[in-house]
């Protein structure tokens, strides 16, 4: 018996539709991991990953986020906190972490729940797509309404951030499409940002227009409008196609194992738990890329430096070193065992994830309202086609007579 | 040589999880400031706090050896 060849790609349609084999090949032949044809590492094993996200010296998040930007050599021009390494990360990201604490987002709860709320009256509780008619709306229309979006605009939004992460197999770089949407979404933010420089009121933009920075020279300025409407494009692209993905995970997965959800039916203190297992089990970001800013001896494999390297928490988080029977997804599993990655770890850990943990909670509520017992039209699932995310873009449901 | 607990404030976003480990060093209060109620690194908590430093999302706590 030959083995073939192992290839992570992580722009093929093995990788949109879930490289588990892929990573557990990786993990155990390579866990440095060289791609040839396009000159990239990949570290797939918890403490490798793990340890590489703490260390933000050795892997720098300045020369860009994904595959295309990373190798480019240049560092990344655009002034976004998930592209800037301390020490300037730590100034521009304290003027915002304020809102995205545990506490401050708790007393968002009836906001969130109004919102999630009015979405899922739409649907037709017999028969509905949790994605489409459901988890792809309440993300974005809650980040865009704090960042301060008029209603008119906020699932435009989500239109411009999926269409900005939509990558075909194969395509490596953003499309022209894609860049078009980037465009029109700044467009639109630097016009609020001078409605709020004019006139502010109670949301981000006119809190991130009040605030300063100290600059390189001493001095305290204010942020510019590139600066402002990079926070925006952050957090309105970051806040709005990842727990679309983890609730559309989770009405498959719960489908997939239903005793599972009756755990949840039977006790509903779980549903935390539920959610970090979903995060553990399926990711709904699978990795990120950053730059190697020295050369690395890892497992008998030197990373020159100046490459791109994917840590790869999806990898990570099915690592028998890691967590026992890595492969069952068990809400009641020790979930101390090792670190849950599914949100990042260190200076870039996710700024939401206390807000994306809510939201998916309470939909999780809902559903457990709604579909005790349900079925996945499987034939009509359909996954997502996208950079560094994945997950489904569509998972019709209906309940059984 | 003594064992301390350190908190990088700069990076600590109350996310909280250190009090979750272990109540009696770590206190996240109604403003979201986190105090630190006694600084010292015993047997007796050693494994709790080295957990905490492990579980912070942020990496914020971290151990002085003085």
């Amino acid at each position: 018996m030959t083995t073939s060849q192992l290839v992570f790609d992580p722009f093929s349609e093995e990788f949109f539709n879930g490289p588990w084999e892929i990573y557990r090949r990786m993990r155990d032949e390579a866990p440095v991991y060289y791609n040839s044809e396009h000159d990239f590492y990949a570290l797939s094993r918890h403490e490798d990953v793990a340890a590489a996200y703490k260390d933000f010296a050795t892997y720098s998040s300045a020369y860009g986020l994904d595959l295309a930007t990373v190798r480019s050599e240049e560092p990344f021009a655009a002034k976004m906190i998930i592209l800037m390494d301390p020490p300037e990360h730590r100034q521009m990201r304290s003027l915002v972490n304020k809102v995205f604490t545990p506490r401050a987002i708790e007393a968002m709860r009836p906001m969130v729940t109004d919102t999630i709320d009015r979405y899922l009256a739409k649907v037709d509780r017999t028969r509905f797509d949790v994605v489409q008619d459901f988890s792809a709306f309440f993300p974005v229309e809650v980040i865009t309404q704090m960042l301060g979006v008029p209603e008119e605009y906020r699932q435009q939004v989500r239109e411009w951030v999926d269409t900005s992460l939509h990558r075909e197999p194969g395509q490596i770089d953003m499309s022209e499409k894609g860049m078009q949407a980037i465009g029109e979404a700044m467009a639109l933010y630097y016009k609020l940002i001078q409605e709020r420089r004019a006139n502010p009121c109670d949301d981000m933009f006119s809190r991130l227009v009040a605030a300063e920075i100290e600059r390189e020279d001493g001095g305290m300025e204010s942020l510019d409008d590139f600066e402002i409407a990079g926070f925006a494009t952050l957090l309105g692209g970051a806040g709005a196609e990842t727990v679309t993905k983890l609730v559309g995970t989770a009405a498959v997965t719960f489908a997939r194992f239903p005793e599972q959800w009756q755990r949840l039916l039977d006790d509903r203190s779980l549903i935390p738990a539920a959610v970090e297992e979903l995060l553990r089990y399926e990711p709904p970001v699978h990795y990120n890329v950053r730059r190697s800013m020295r050369e690395v001896d890892l497992h008998g494999v030197t990373i020159p430096e100046g490459k791109p390297v994917f840590l790869l928490q999806a990898s990570a988080h099915r690592d028998p070193e890691a967590f026992s029977d890595p492969d069952a997804f068990d809400i009641d599993r020790n979930r101390t065992e090792a670190q849950n990655l599914g949100f990042g770890y260190g200076v870039h850990s996710c700024l939401g994830a206390a807000l994306a943990r809510m939201e998916t909670a309470i939909a999780l509520e809902r559903l457990l309202d709604c579909l005790p017992r349900y079925e996945v039209l499987w034939d009509d699932c359909r996954r997502v086609a996208m950079q560094n995310v994945a997950g489904w873009s569509h998972v019709p449901v209906r309940v059984p007579d | 040589m003594t064992k301390k607990i350190e908190v990088d404030f700069g990076l600590c976003e109350s996310n909280g999880v250190c009090m979750g480990i272990i109540p009696e060093v770590f206190d996240l209060d109604d403003q979201d400031y986190l105090h630190v109620l006694q600084e010292d690194v015993t047997p007796e908590n050693e494994k709790q706090i080295l957990e905490a430093v492990r579980q912070c999302p942020r990496q914020a706590i971290s151990i002085r050896e003085e």
